[in-house]
Order: structure tokens, then sequence, then C-alpha cells
């Protein structure tokens, strides 16, 4: 088991607010790692620290061993870490198809010139294959019917299941899933479930933020639970129902949680 | 020392002008959340309504009401015809800004047909310099100064002590939690841009005493610095923006005093790119941040 | 009659361009630039001091180096983008919205305030002027004839322009600018880098609106400040929008009806005696509630921005159909 995204003693504060405080955890390859915490726990401003969208105080990222702490998220996201946004952010006045070509960042082909050149044959090919891929993973996710509707259009799970088309035409190395079940019809559970674990047979590691818990249950290989804006346990889900930090930051939801389910 | 004590005491006059302009710009702001780009045309109509007043025999009382309730008049119209609709819409902050770019285009031309392009200027004499303390102010300047402090402080008691300033308060804050505890923000915002209105009137009127002369393009020239004023304070705080008015009034009345004149607008510009790429939320906040925070 | 149908053309030309550089740079980049116009500006006074004689007394200005109009041009558009490269360096680097559009319009008027003071830069208010008839000597045109040449060189300068935005607009390169419009996190998050790709569209666009400027000075023959206000780049926007923010075909169509048609609507006015400035004003007037009325009820103008159309379900597909705008005949409602 390989680690691919390690996470070494992140700190973070906003004034005078700690949102992030020696936060550390590792998530391995071909892996599902869930991130839990109640509300305010720092899981949202831990992801943007490693996705380069905030800049931490202190501490390391290292991806794929290589340290990006600090970096641009474009820089980031080149390297194979790509990451979803709390609500869905799809490019609403550019088409559902063209949301998923653009979801693959060809440096060359985005540069002025060669634009302005027109694209080469192998590039058109190329360009073609895009297409044809393009139209099988929006089939895959029941979007099909909708590649010329505006992106800005769809409904809120039809966001969330097209930024997940556009991460399985990216094909990162890593995402990051920030609540991929916020807003979405439940009904739909199983379809996300399913696209999650996806990435993986897709050879994409995924980490994973969500407040459902069941959903986490079933997707997950390891859990880190954060609370505070420290990391209080880092263990398989079901190892988690035992212990009493998390328990406690939780106020004993966790063995009761049913009622994430509604 | 001299020199410098009576350049400080003009500079005190302009950013009495200054702070009354900003801090209504800075009201409009704060409630709705769109730069409002029509914002120097309310100094501009203030000015013309004190000159109508003036040419009907009117005195220096009478034209600063004038001036106020034109103002206010055209602050109340731009919110409910323009801003208000749009923002209800759910246009955003930059189309709306834009949109108030075309109010400000329209004032200024109707201005322009109705008293024509050229400066007027009004006929009531500025009076002759006096020496207060180390300062030398006219008539005019003394009435420029007092009314401003009066001003600001019966701003401060409504925004403070009032029950609509406390609603405004919670308006600029977060306009749906307040809407959700019972407070009709759209009125609150309508009458916040009416209160702007009449503060922005009147900072119309005691520039044009200032300067002596106006034109339809003289509000436009002079929000250039009043924004200037409102992003150094920060916008939409009015403590900050009061004091932001202050500093470049006075270090525009330094740089025009020892440097030159004709680049003040250049060197408002200079301060106010330099605030916004230093200190992008005002000067009295700060903080190392990546460009997505 | 057939000499003002010239004269509306050309003038009508030379806007397109601008407005299809600052369409670049407002419809496909998204950033509202008010600081264009100091770029066509620098465009204009820049052809006119290249292809003058030096200054003779009590003019004053840099250079006078009478250059053939051609390079004048070509050296003016560079100068445009090297003061665009500049701003836009500065003011991309973290500000977006309102901020950008406040610190570029801070920056056009410290340009317009250091030309019409700084009287050896420009010749301050008084402006440049001298320039007759660009390349009509070389050519051999008389007076009357010119006036045809130098709208056939307008128009070609704009059909190569034309073709250049068509091309772009279809290219991976145009679809990524306008990913940063639509949602530039999302942008940055699939890789893109915002502050280098914005950067390029806003020089490539101020770069469109030296060559406008160049053509301009050469159709006046001068250039002052009182040609020019920070203003008209309103102007410009009026036309885009109302056109379509984003589409070629739309902001072609935008200056015919802003600048071409208003001008026209407003020509046989009757002269107010005292009032110079009616329609000059009435014009302006109208500009702004146009404005206003677009934004509101169709901010995606007459002719909307096109999105690519799949055709192909079938699968096959041809390579052309991943460009966007190159095929897709069916209009766009813009229902949102």
């Amino acid at each position: 088991m390989t680690v691919l995204l390690e996470v070494q003693g992140l700190h973070k504060h906003f004034g005078g607010v700690q949102a992030v405080e020696a936060c550390s955890f590792t998530a391995a390859e071909g892996q599902i790692t869930g991130l839990i915490g109640p509300n305010g726990a720092g899981k949202s401003t831990a992801i943007d620290l490693i996705s380069g969208f905030k800049i931490p105080d202190a501490g390391k990222v290292r991806f794929e061993g290589r340290e990006v702490q600090g970096k641009t998220p474009h820089v980031i996201s080149r390297m194979g870490l790509i990451r979803t946004f709390q609500s869905p952010r799809e490019w609403p006045g550019l088409s559902v198809l063209e949301n998923l070509i653009l979801a693959c960042f060809e440096p060359r082909r985005e540069r002025f010139w060669r634009s302005l050149r027109g694209p080469s044959r192998a590039e058109k090919e190329k360009a073609n294959a895009q297409l044809v891929e393009a139209r099988a993973i929006l089939d895959e996710f029941g979007l099909f019917h909708l590649r010329n509707e505006r992106a800005g259009n769809l409904s809120g799970g039809q966001k969330r299941l097209l930024e997940f088309a556009r991460m399985r035409m990216a094909k990162p190395r890593l995402v990051i899933l920030d609540e991929p079940m916020g807003g979405v019809n439940p009904v739909l559970g199983e379809r996300m479930a399913a696209a999650v674990l996806g990435f993986v047979t897709a050879g994409t590691s995924v980490v994973i933020v969500e407040h459902n818990l069941p959903f986490i249950e079933r997707v997950t290989d390891q859990v880190v639970v954060m609370a505070e804006g420290r990391v209080i346990a880092e263990a398989p889900f079901d190892q988690l129902r035992g212990n009493p930090a998390v328990v406690d930051a939780y106020l004993g939801e966790l063995p009761t949680y049913d009622d994430a389910e509604s | 020392m001299h020199e410098a004590l009576l350049t400080l005491g003009f500079g005190l006059v302009a950013a009495a002008i200054l702070s009354l302009s900003a801090l209504a710009f800075t009201l409009e702001y704060s409630v709705t959340n769109v730069a409002n780009l029509s914002h120097g045309e309310i100094l501009t109509v203030g000015a013309y309504c004190a000159y109508l007043v003036q040419q009907h025999g009117g005195g220096v009382i009478l034209s600063g009401l004038a001036a106020a309730a034109g103002g206010g008049l055209l602050a109340l119209a731009v919110h409910n015809g323009v801003v208000d609709r749009f923002v209800r819409r759910g246009i955003g902050g930059l189309p709306t800004f834009i949109a108030t770019l075309g109010v400000s285009l329209v004032i200024q031309n109707v201005l322009v047909i109705i008293f024509g392009a050229s400066n007027l200027g009004y006929a009531v004499p500025q009076g002759a310099p006096r020496t207060v303390g180390p300062f030398l102010w006219t008539d005019t300047e003394i009435q420029i100064m007092v009314s401003t402090v009066v001003i600001t402080a019966l701003l401060y008691v409504i925004i403070v002590h009032t029950r609509f300033g406390k609603s405004l308060r919670a308006v600029s804050q977060n306009r749906s939690l307040a809407r959700v505890s019972g407070i009709n923000a759209n009125r609150v915002a309508a009458l916040t841009w009416l209160l702007a209105g009449l503060i922005g009137g009147y900072a119309g009127f005691i520039l044009a005493e200032s300067v002596g002369t106006f034109s339809p393009y003289s509000g436009f020239s002079f929000f250039l610095i009043t924004l200037t004023a409102a992003v150094a304070g920060g916008l939409g705080r009015a403590v900050g923006t009061l004091v932001g008015g202050v500093i470049v009034g006075i270090a525009l009345e330094f740089f025009g005093g020892y440097v030159s004149a004709s680049y003040n607008l250049a060197f408002a510009f200079a301060i106010l790119s330099l605030v916004i790429l230093v200190r992008p939320r005002g000067l009295f906040v700060g903080g190392r941040r990546s460009v997505f925070e | 009659m057939i000499d003002y149908l010239v004269t509306v053309l050309t003038e009508g030309s030379i806007f397109a361009i601008m407005a299809l550089g600052l369409n670049i740079v407002w419809g496909w980049s998204g950033d509202f630039d008010l600081a264009f116009y100091g770029y066509v500006a620098l465009g204009a006074y820049m052809t006119l001091v290249l292809t003058v004689g030096p200054a003779t007394d009590p003019t004053t200005y840099i250079l006078g180096l009478t250059l053939p109009f051609p390079l004048a041009v070509a050296l003016a558009v560079v100068s445009a983008m090297v003061l665009a490269l500049i701003v836009g360096a500065i003011a991309l680097r973290h500000l977006r919205g309102i901020y950008f559009s406040i610190v570029t319009l801070g920056a056009v008027y410290v340009l317009y305030v250091v030309t019409g003071q700084f009287v050896p830069l420009f010749n301050g208010y008084n402006g440049v002027s001298g320039l007759f008839d660009p390349m009509g000597d070389v050519l051999g045109l008389d007076y009357s004839s010119y006036s045809f040449f130098y709208l056939g060189l307008c128009i070609a300068v704009l059909i190569i322009v034309l073709l250049l935005t068509t091309r772009l607009n279809g290219s991976r390169f145009g679809l990524a600018l306008r990913s940063l419009r639509e949602d530039e996190r999302a942008a940055a998050a699939f890789g893109r880098d915002i502050y280098v790709t914005k950067l390029k569209a806003y020089v490539l666009g101020a770069g469109l609106g030296g060559l406008g400027g160049a053509l301009y000075a050469g159709y006046l023959t001068a250039f002052n400040p009182s040609a020019w206000s920070p203003v008209e780049t309103i102007i410009l926007y009026a036309a885009i929008l109302v056109g379509g923010r984003g589409s070629t075909r739309g902001v072609v169509l935008g200056v015919a009806v802003m600048v071409m048609g208003l001008q026209e609507a407003t020509r046989y006015l009757p002269e107010i005696a005292n009032q110079p400035s009616f329609a000059p004003a009435l014009r302006l007037i109208i500009t702004g509630v146009v404005l206003v009325l677009f934004i509101r009820f169709r901010p995606q103008g007459i002719l909307p921005e096109r999105r690519f159309r799949d055709k192909d379900p079938a699968g096959k597909g041809d390579a052309a159909a991943v460009e966007p705008v190159v095929t897709g005949p069916k209009l766009d409602t813009g229902a949102a």
C-alpha cells in the first residue's frame, strides 16, 4: 500500500480562530479515504489547504512524495490531484459536453499560437476520441440526452453527476470530493456510491468529505475523523464506533446514525 | 511650517467634502453590495439644484437643503428604479455595477442638454479669508466644515442609536438573515439610499461652493476620488470610510500644494491602486491570502 | 451621399475592430476592463508620433520619426500591448470583479491626465496632428480615391481580425477562456493557470484596441484628449452587450446598431442654436438607457454566443464537431 497523499502538521487560522490545527493524515493509493467530523471541524479548510485554494500557515502536504503546500491550485491539479467543491461548480454557460471536454486539461492545445494555427491531424484524432469518450461517460451517468443543454440549467443532483463525469474525464491520480451528497436526493445515493467506487476501478484514488455516515461506511476503506481543527482518529469505519473521542465529538451521534439517512 | 499648516487647513476642507461623499457611497454599498457608479451624479444633481434655488434668490441654507433633497430623490430613484430591481432579480453585483455606469451616462447627458456642458458658478460670494488659529479659511469653508461635523454626528446617532440604524446594520451584515428576522430589507435599503442621497447631494453643493465652478462632469471626476477614500477605508465600513476620506483629502491637498495640482486625479488613483493591490479589503484589515480567499 | 457612406463604413469597421478586441477581454475572459480605450488612444498617439516629422515650436511630442504607415501601425499595436501587459500584470494578479474594474478605471484616468498635462509626451491638450492620407503618396492616390482606399484598408483589416477571432473562438484557447468567465475556481481546479490565461487574453484584446486606434488616427489625421475619454469605453461595451457578449457575429451587429445606427438615427436632428452638444448628448443618453435595459432584459444580446451542439449521437463524429461554434446552425434560445 503506497501513500499517495500525506498531510503533516497543517495549520491555518482566520483572525483569531484556529480553523485547522496540527492536522496530519494519509491517504493511500487505490483506496477511498473518508474525511468526517462535525460542522466546523475544519474539513473544508483542510481540503482548501491541500488543493492550494488556501495557503497554510504551517505544515506540509506531500502528494506522491512531492511537497505541494503553498503551490497554486492549477499546479497541484496538473500533478494529478483534482477536487470538487461543496456546491457544484459547473461552467454554467457552457454545454454539458463542453464541460466534459474542458475537464481534460491540454496544455499544448490551449496555447494561443497553437489555437491560432488549428489542431494537427493527431490532435484532431485525439479530440475525436475524447468526444467519443465523453459521450460514453455521459451515457454511464445518465446525462447523455442532456449533452447539449446549458450546464447551468441542470438540477442539483444532475450537477453532482456532471462533476463526477468531469472527474472521470480528467482521470486524476487522486480526487477529493467535498460533500458530494450535499443537496442530492437520497434516491440517487446508490448511483453516487457506485460512481465513487467506480473511480477506484478507473485508477483514481478518492478522498471524500461527507456528512452522510451510512454513505461513508458503505464506500470507504479508511476514515479520518476531525474535530475542532484536529485529527482525532484514523481507522477503518467499523473500528471507530468504539472510539470514545469520536463518540464525544459527535455527541453520541455515531451509534444511532439512522437519522443521517433521512 | 506655517505653509504646511495652511495646506493642512485647505486639506481639512477637502477632507470634509470627501468624507461626506465617501460616507454616502459606502452607505449605498453596505445595504445593496452594489458599487454605485452613478454616485457622482448625485453630487452633480445636488450642485445644480442649489444653483436653481440661488437663481431664484435662495440663500445658502435653502440651497443646501435643495441640494440634499435633489440628491436624495435621485438616489431613491436609482435604487428603486434600477439597483433594487436588479438585485431582486438575482442579477449579480458586476452587471448591476455596469448598469449604474449606464445610469451615470444618462444623468450626465440629461444635465448637458438642460444646462449645457460648460462650467457654472454660484452667485453667493465665498467671503474673505480669515485667520482661525494657524489656518486661513473663508466663511464658506467654515460653513463646509461645521456642517460636515454636524452631519457626521447626526449620521452616527442615526446608525448607532435608532431602530432604523439597527435595521440598517443588520441588512448590511446579512440581507437574507435580516429579512428572516422580520426586517423589511427592501424598505431599509431604499431609506438608506435616500439618506445617502441627502448626504451626497449636500456634498455636491459644498464641493461646487469650494471649487467655485461645476459642470455635468464634475461629480464623476470627484467620484473617482470618492472611490479612493471609500476603498481605502474598506467598502461598506462607515468609520473606516470616514478615516479614509480624511486621510485621502489631506494627502491630495499636500500633493496638490507641493507637487502638482494638475496630477491630483492621477495621484488619487495611484493611492487607490496601491490600496487595492496591497490591502483589497481596506487599510484597516489584513493577512496573507491566496487569490481565492 | 457616397462620401458619407464611406465615412460611416470606415468608422464602423474601425470600431468593430476595437469592439472585437474588447470582446476577447469581457466577452470571453470575463473581465470588465475600463482601461480599454486607453489602449486605443495609445495606438492612435503612437501611430501619429511615429509617422509625422519631428515636433516644431510650439508643439512638443516624442519621436517624430516619419516611419512608413504600416510599420508605425505595427509598432503602435506593440506599444498598446506592452502597456496592457503592465496594467494587466498588476491588475489581474489578485483582483476580480469591481476591484479589477476600479483599478483599470484608475489606470486609464492616470493615462488620460498624463497625456493631457504632460506636454512633452503627446503635446498635451492640443494633441498631435499632421498625418494626412497615410500611404496616399506612395500609391499615388488623389483626394477622392483616397477615402475609398482607406475604407478598403479598414475593411480588409477587419476581415483579418474576424478570421482571427473566429478561429480563436472555436479553439481550445477560446474554450478555456470562457471557462474562466464561467467559473474561475473550477477552471483552476482543472489545471488552468488563471492569471496567465487571462493576461494573454487581456494583452491580445488590447492589441486589437491599439490596432483600431492606429487606423482611427489615420482616419482622423489627428488625435487629442478631446477625441477620447474613458467614457468612450462604455460605447464599446454597449455595442458588445446589444450584439451579444462573447459572440463574434453579435459584436459586429452591435457595432452596426450602436455606433453606426445610432449615429445615423440622430444625424437629422434639428440643430439647436445654443445647444451644439445636443445630438451627442442624446446619443449618450440612448447608449446609457440601452445598456441598462439589455442588462436587465436581454443580457445575452441579440445574437447570443453559440454553444457547441453535438448532433452525432451515433458516436462516429468528425473532428470539426469537437470545436465549438464551428458546427451548430441552430440558434441558442439562451434560456436561463
